[in-house]
This record gives structure tokens, C-alpha cells and sequence, in this order.
């Protein structure tokens, strides 16, 4: 009994100790960024002092979705052109909505760039975007792609094709109805249209221009084992290694990268047509530093930028500025989509599609 | 407490109106079938986990090969890598036009059968087994010889000695050990989320995760799929808890101990090696195999050929300076305060929990458990939820802080078990001794209670330190903008098809953890308590 006691009475003693420990590491954590308590983040914690100590002069929040290469390279631009220094979250269209989400109740973003166009719409509509449509070269940009008001700029673009693995297919498909044959049974990956923002673009854009009779496409590609592969990368990495031979609705961009890298990658765009789809800029309207904001809305649409959209294999979002390592606008054949259809209609049409192919 | 706050943050995120509606609209859609995945796949991992660990406990509690200290390190390999990297290094080995085709083309009648049900049990199971094994093995060193040798000299057989001594014995650690494995299977993302995808498996989590990353967000539906989650955690954990309450026994006395080894000659000496070289095999080799091939490409296109290989990876990731460089940096540093904060407050809690005996005690036991059972995405989006919130009087939110406090949050379980299931076992006796010679409450703590839980305390923190290293989900979410840890940095390669710059950080991070333990593990065999 008298064991029992002090067993616990010690165990208190240890248990106080290291309450009042750790409130400590809270209060002093917080009152200055500085001295976060924590012994061996004291390099970081330093380093985080110092950007706060910047804040109040040049700073801006960046979420981007998209190639980190040329976030990094534009963000790099940005910084030496003005001096303002960015800090930039990089990840999925999806992961950035969901921070944003979570961050609701009190926002830190200033600027998000997605690779979806509906999500775009859809923060519109939910009124988070702060106009600016005075942005330098917003009117050379492609209307279809951009929000008249200025809500959101569309500062490049991809193009989704037949990804093919070079090595294992040596003639190419030439349209989506290619894909159902028997030829290709069980060797097709398509992305997960509720990871991967273009891939619902295409599926969207095809069911806008053909109607109903579009699922007749899908259910033939179910029907023919086209395995749905998670987001972008996900679905075209077994083409690459050649576990798989072809990515339908691929992201062209990374097909070229990856060829100019010398893998055994090519691309196809189906005659038909296929949709293109942008990837738009926005201001937030919670942003804490609205100038940064705007002069980096401006920066993406300068001439600079735009180049090196365009050396990331991307389609540059102004109409007068175009790529020459890939196929342009005019290049490639498109599909009549309605983008008011499709924003409306994607909730439902992803539902049903990972409903069909799961 | 925290813990409790942020718990309900994250099961009633809006805090208002319909926490009840959509748990009742999601059963009765799909879902049941998808939590029966879950429990289906949990029980079959602790099924395999327990065919894997037990024999090799018993291998190295109680033989020679116990010497051979280094195991216990190289076993915690498996449990050290990111579980979707371990599954990329299966899909890569086994798939078709994989390594294992282009180097025994055969094999393609069958390899490709591996992409099933039961292939995911095993990845999983392969993961997770060096965490079981330690807890056995430890309990049955707590064992000693000295009880089975009164069985022996009284005349019991060793088939009974086993079923009447040492497994009672053994039966509150290994609850508490299934129990955790059966949590993290079902709680685990990486593996359903590039295996079971590939093989048309869905479980909980990767349902959880769809409703939170993928538009249009849906924290309300993610939330109450976790509450349900949280139930069937929370059926095991009673369950756990009255098998522990009836088999606890005090151990660790007062008398010394020492314990009984086996001496392995002739073929039991062979079957115990080729046992433990087949497991190393499945459990390191084989991956390793793919994970090593897929970081030294120049093309991976080409596969497997000589003239393909390439260090350029490893020279771009370890630049002095890099961006990769720095995410290693934070990530040493993030582990290291984490696992030490953890360790503090969980050994408070797990002294605080004693032998759950009053009811006050068994709810902390269950508080310091909840963060294992709620998947981490959850768990962090309540995190960032309570920290963010306008009405808190400073924000944590976006500090170098908040990713330690995540960690901590994430990982407090581990040391809270390994601490508790030393505890546990510690006769009373022993502070009464202490009482009786006049010892003062601080001063047995420090001579008594410290040097008998530190071995638990150590555990506790190499666990949490070499999870904390390779911690994605949380990280992805919470990190400050501009900041990267080695598994962020991973996974940002893979967003951006760099798979062998991916691979490459995967083997310099887990290389180094290893390094790390290897060298605490040989400073730790200099201890005197050692045999406690």
C-alpha cells in the first residue's frame, strides 16, 4: 500500500516536471518567434526570426501547384526583379485547396497558382479572389482561359494527349476510340480524375462536347482494363518503365520533359481533338500584402515569365508569346468544350467516374 | 491536456450543427465494405506480423544469437522506410517488364500474381514487424530464466513451459504490441494509397484522404469516416487493456536475474539463421534491391543494364547548400527535438497511467493512444484547425514550433507504450526497499525508477525519432511555406517524375538513421542495467 503511494506520489513529482517544462517551451515559442525553445532547431528557429523581421516590408505567400522547377525559376525572377522575398507552398492543386481550407479561419496565402481551371471558378464564385484587372498584358492573355473581371489569370496551360511508351508501341493510336481495342487491353493507365485536375479537364471537356454518349468512351475504356493510376506522375511513371505502354489524357508537358531527358516517351494528340487546360493565377481577397500580390500577377504575364513557361514545356498564357520546343495552340486540335458545363458538372462527373473504374 | 482539445477539433471541425448526420449517411452508403477492407486487412497483418516476430524474439531472447546486437538495428530498416517507398521498391521488383522479369524473365508467368490481396499483407506485414518484435523480445528478456527453470525442475516439458509460463507471461506485451500494429495497419496511408490503388483494394484511409485532398474538400465526411475508424481503435483498445489488466505480473524484482540461453549448434543453429537471412531477404533485400537500382538510373526507360548506372543523383542531392541539403538538415533537427520532447512528456504520462487501475488513469491511457488511431491527416488538419484559430491568443500555426508539436502529438504514443510496458512490469517491492533505507521521493526516481524504465525510455525515443525522420503527411500539411523536410522532399520528386533524385534521398536518409542508431546502439551496450 505504502509502495503504491509513493510510486505515484514520484510519478506526479516527474509528471508536474514536465508540465511546467513544457509550458514553458510554449510560452517562450510564442511570445517571439525567435527563441522557440526547442535546443536543436535553434539555427531554424533564427532563420524564421529573420524572415518575420522582413515581413512587414517585402513579403509574399505563394501556394503553387505545378512543375517545382519552374516555380522555383519564376519565384527566383520575381525576387531579383523586385526584391520582395516569397515564400512558396509547393504541392497538388488538391493539397493546396486543402490547406487553404484549413487555414480558413485565418488565411496566410497571398497568391495561388492551380493547374485546374474549374477550382479557379469555383474560388471565385465562393468570392475568396480579389480582382485586379488592371494586371500589365492581362489582354493579351487567352479569354477563354482568364476571367474577364480579372479574378484569375491563366498564365500557362497544357495540352492532354496519348502519352506513349516508345520503346513497347510503335504505332501510336490516333484517336481516344483507339484506346478501347483490343490492341491496348489491360496496357492503358488513365489519372485519377479527383487527384489530377487536368485529367477531369479532359474527361469534363470530352463529356461537354459529346453529351451523354461520351460515357459510351469510358465504359469501352473500363471495359478494356484501363486502369485509373492515381494523380499525373503516378499514371505516367509505369509508362515510363514500361509496366504499362500508354497514359490516356497524359499532361503533355511531362511527356516532354521526361523525351527531352532522353526516356523512351512520345505524345500524341488524337485527331478528334482533345482539351487544353489552363492553369490560373489568383489573388486572394484575404491577402495581407495586395501589392506583392499584384506585382507578382504582374510578373507572371511579363515577357520574362512567360519565356520561361515556355522552356518548361508549357503553353504560355498570352496569345502572343509562343513555345518552340513543343506543339502550340494552333498545333493541336481541340475539342468544342464548355467550361461553364464542365465547372458545374465536376463534382458529379468524378463521383461517378472513380465510381465506374474503382 | 491538449490532446483532448485538438481531438475534438479534429472529429467536430466546424464545432457546430451535424456531427451526427453524416456518420449516419456514410453507413449507409459504400462504406461498410470499405471498413470491412480495413479490419480484414488489420487482421491479417497481425496475423503475418506475429508469424514474422514471435520466432525471432524468441531467437534473439534466448539463444546466441542475442549477441549478435547489430540485428535489432538492421530490423529497424524495414520500419525506417516511408511505407509508400517500400511498396514503390515491391510494384518496381515485381511488376511487369520489373526488375525481377528483366533479370529472370521466366518469372513472368507468375510475378505478376503478386499484385493481390495477400501481396499487400505482406508488404505491410514486412513493415511492420521489427516494431512487434522489439516489444516481444524485451518482454521475454523481462522473463528471465529463472521461472522456467522452476518449471524445469519440476518436471514440465518444454511444450508446457511455453503454454503455462511464458506465454501468459508474454500475453500483455504482445496485446499491446497487436494491438499498435493492427492501429497502424488500418491507420496507414502510403501502402493502400500506391499498392491497394494499383490493386482495386480501398480501405478507410485512402476514403479519408480523397474526401481531404481532392476538390471539393469535405473535412465533415473525412472527419466522421475517422470517427468510425476511431470506434473499431477504440474496441481494440478495450480489448487490449482487459487481456493486459489480466496478465500483468510483476517481473523485475528485487533479486537479480539471469537469463537462460540456449546454445544453437548443428541444424537448429542453421534453421535460425536461414530463418533470419529470409527475412532480411523479404524484408530489406528486396526492396533495397529496387529502391537502390531505381536511385543509380540515368534512364529509367532502359531498366537494369550497367552503362545506365549513375551516381549523379546522390552527387546532386548531397551539394553542399542544396535545397535537398537543407531538407535533411530540418529534418534531423525536427526529429531530434521531437523524439526528445516525447520522450519527457510521454514517460510522465505512462507513469501517470501505472497499471490502469483506476478509471482516471485508464482515460489518460486512452488520450495518449489517440493519436495512433486517428489517421494522421486527420489528426493534423485538427491540429492546424486548433492552432490557427483566431480565437487563440498566439499562433503557433506556420513556426518551426507547430512542426514539433505535430510530431510530438503524432508520435507521443510509442514512448507512452514502451515506457508503460516496462513500468508495468516492476515489482512494488523495489520503492518500498528504497522507502525502508530512507530513500526520498527524487532520490528513487532517480536510482530506482529511472534506471529500470530507461531501457523503455530509449526505445521510446529511437522509435519516435526514426518515424519522426521519415513523417510525410503531417509534414506536407503543416510545414511553414519554404520549408522542406527529406520525406517532402521525396514525395515533391515523385510529383515531379524525379523518381531516381526520390529514391536517392530515401537511401541517404534511412543510411544515416542507421548510422545514428548503430552508433547509440554501441554506447548503449556499455550500459550496466543492460540485463533488466
Amino acid at each position: 500500500m505504502f509502495g503504491m503511494k509513493t510510486r505515484k506520489k514520484s510519478a506526479a513529482l516527474l509528471l508536474t516536471a514536465v508540465m511546467s517544462l513544457s509550458l514553458f517551451g510554449c510560452s517562450t515559442g510564442n511570445t517571439t518567434t525567435g527563441n522557440a525553445a526547442k535546443p536543436a532547431g535553434e539555427g531554424n528557429a533564427a532563420a524564421a526570426a529573420d524572415t518575420a523581421s522582413k515581413a512587414a516590408g517585402g513579403k509574399l505567400v505563394l501556394y503553387s501547384a505545378g512543375p517545382q522547377k519552374l516555380a522555383d525559376n519564376i519565384v527566383n525572377g520575381f525576387t531579383a526583379k523586385t526584391g520582395i522575398e516569397v515564400e512558396m507552398f509547393q504541392g497538388t492543386t488538391g493539397k493546396i485547396l486543402a490547406r487553404m481550407e484549413a487555414e480558413k479561419a485565418n488565411p496566410v496565402a497571398d497568391v495561388v497558382i492551380l493547374a485546374s481551371l474549374p477550382s479557379a471558378q469555383a474560388l471565385k464564385a465562393d468570392g475568396l479572389t480579389l480582382p485586379y484587372p488592371e494586371a500589365a498584358h492581362a489582354d493579351k492573355l487567352n479569354k477563354d482561359w482568364s476571367d474577364a473581371e480579372g479574378n484569375y489569370f491563366s498564365s500557362s496551360a497544357s495540352a492532354l494527349g496519348i502519352v506513349y511508351n516508345s520503346k513497347l508501341v510503335t504505332a501510336p493510336p490516333k484517336s481516344w476510340a483507339d484506346l478501347a481495342a483490343p490492341a491496348w487491353k489491360d496496357a492503358v493507365n488513365i489519372p485519377d480524375p479527383t487527384l489530377s485536375g487536368s485529367a477531369l479537364d479532359f474527361i469534363t471537356g470530352y463529356l461537354s462536347a459529346n453529351g451523354e454518349k461520351g460515357w459510351d468512351l469510358l465504359n469501352a475504356y473500363k471495359a478494356n482494363g484501363v486502369a485509373m493510376a492515381g494523380a499525373n506522375q503516378e499514371a505516367l511513371d509505369p509508362v515510363i518503365t514500361g509496366a504499362k505502354s500508354i497514359v490516356a489524357a497524359g499532361v503533355d508537358y511531362m511527356a516532354y520533359s521526361a523525351k527531352a531527358k532522353g526516356e523512351p516517351l512520345d505524345i500524341v494528340y488524337p485527331e478528334e481533338g482533345t482539351v487544353i487546360s489552363p492553369r490560373p493565377a489568383a489573388i486572394l481577397k484575404s491577402s495581407p500584402n495586395v501589392e506583392n500580390a499584384k506585382a507578382f500577377i504582374d510578373y507572371l504575364l511579363s515577357d520574362e515569365a512567360q519565356k520561361l513557361v515556355a522552356d518548361a514545356y508549357l503553353i504560355p498564357g498570352r496569345e502572343d508569346i509562343e513555345a518552340a520546343n513543343r506543339a502550340n495552340v494552333k498545333d493541336i486540335p481541340q475539342l468544342k468544350v464548355d467550361w461553364t458545363w464542365m465547372s458545374e458538372h465536376g463534382d458529379e462527373t468524378a463521383a461517378r467516374f472513380s465510381e465506374t473504374f474503382k | 491536456m491538449p490532446l483532448l482539445l485538438i481531438f475534438w477539433q479534429s472529429v467536430y471541425p466546424n464545432g457546430q450543427w451535424d456531427w451526427m448526420a453524416p456518420i449516419r449517411t456514410i453507413t449507409g452508403h459504400h462504406l461498410s465494405g470499405v471498413l470491412l477492407n480495413s479490419v480484414w486487412l488489420g487482421i491479417c497483418v497481425v496475423a503475418l506480423t506475429t508469424l514474422l516476430a514471435l520466432p525471432l524474439a524468441w531467437m534473439m531472447a534466448k539463444t546466441g544469437m542475442g549477441e549478435h546486437r547489430w540485428v535489432d538495428v538492421i530490423l529497424m530498416i524495414p520500419f525506417m522506410t516511408p511505407p509508400y517507398i517500400g511498396s514503390m521498391g515491391w510494384i518496381l521488383f515485381m511488376q511487369k517488364g520489373g526488375y525481377l522479369q528483366q533479370w529472370a524473365p521466366s518469372s513472368a508467368n507468375w510475378s505478376e500474381l503478386f499484385f493481390s490481396f495477400w501481396g499487400m499483407v505482406m508488404i505491410m506485414s514486412l513493415h511492420l514487424f521489427p516494431f512487434l518484435y522489439l516489444l516481444l523480445r524485451d518482454a521475454l528478456i523481462r522473463i528471465g530464466g529463472n521461472l522456467e527453470e522452476a518449471g524445469a525442475v519440476h518436471g514440465a516439458r518444454a511444450g508446457y513451459r511455453f503454454r503455462r509460463i511464458i506465454l501468459p507471461l508474454l500475453l500483455s506485451s504482445y496485446g499491446m504490441g497487436i494491438m499498435l500494429v493492427f492501429v497502424k495497419t488500418i491507420a496507414e496511408f502510403g501502402t493502400p494509397a500506391t499498392f491497394g490503388r494499383k490493386i482495386g483494394y480501398y480501405v478507410m484511409t485512402s476514403e479519408i484522404h480523397k474526401y481531404i485532398s481532392s476538390w471539393p474538400i469535405d473535412f465533415g465526411k473525412a472527419t466522421s469516416l475517422a470517427s468510425v475508424l476511431l470506434s473499431v481503435c477504440l474496441v481494440m483498445w478495450y480489448m487490449q487493456s482487459a487481456i493486459s489488466r489480466k496478465f500483468t505480473y510483476r517481473l523485475v524484482g528485487g533479486r537479480g536475474q539471469r537469463s537462460k540461453r540456449y546454445s544453437l549448434r548443428g541444424w537448429a543453429g542453421w534453421l535460425c539463421g536461414t530463418y533470419l537471412a529470409i527475412l532480411l531477404i523479404l524484408s530489406i533485400g528486396i526492396p533495397y534491391f529496387s529502391i537502390i537500382a531505381a536511385s543509380t538510373m540515368k534512364l529509367r526507360g532502359t531498366g537494369l543494364a550497367l552503362d545506365n548506372l549513375t551516381l549523379e543523383h546522390y552527387r546532386e542531392l548531397l551539394s553542399w547548400g542544396s535545397v535537398s541539403m537543407k531538407a535533411i538538415g530540418n529534418s534531423l533537427g525536427l526529429s531530434l527535438a521531437a523524439s526528445t520532447v516525447a520522450v519527457i512528456i510521454g514517460t510522465g504520462f505512462a507513469l501517470a497511467i501505472g497499471k490502469s487501475s483506476s478509471f482516471m488513469q485508464r482515460v489518460i491511457d486512452l488520450f495518449s493512444l489517440l493519436p495512433n488511431t486517428v489517421p494522421g491527416i486527420v489528426m493534423v488538419v485538427g491540429l492546424i484547425l486548433f492552432w490557427n484559430s483566431p480565437w487563440m491568443p498566439m499562433t503557433l500555426y506556420n513556426t518551426y514550433g507547430m512542426v514539433v508539436l505535430t510530431y510530438v502529438v503524432l508520435f507521443l504514443p510509442y514512448t507512452v507504450q514502451y515506457v508503460k510496458s516496462s513500468f508495468t512490469q516492476i515489482d512494488g517491492t523495489l520503492f518500498q526497499a528504497g522507502q525502508v533505507f530512507g530513500g526520498r521521493p527524487l532520490y528513487i526516481l532517480r536510482r530506482i525508477l529511472v534506471p529500470l524504465i530507461l531501457p523503455g525510455m530509449l526505445a521510446g525515443w529511437m522509435m519516435t525519432f526514426t518515424i519522426a525522420t521519415r513523417e510525410l503527411v503531417g509534414s506536407l500539411l503543416i510545414l511553414p511555406p519554404s520549408m522542406q523536410t527529406s520525406a517532402t522532399y521525396i514525395f515533391a520528386q515523385f510529383e515531379q517524375g524525379q523518381v531516381s533524385l526520390g529514391m536517392a534521398m530515401a537511401v541517404v536518409t534511412v543510411g544515416m538513421t542507421v548510422l545514428m542508431l548503430l552508433g547509440i546502439e554501441m554506447l548503449n551496450s556499455k550500459r550496466k542495467w543492460n540485463a533488466s
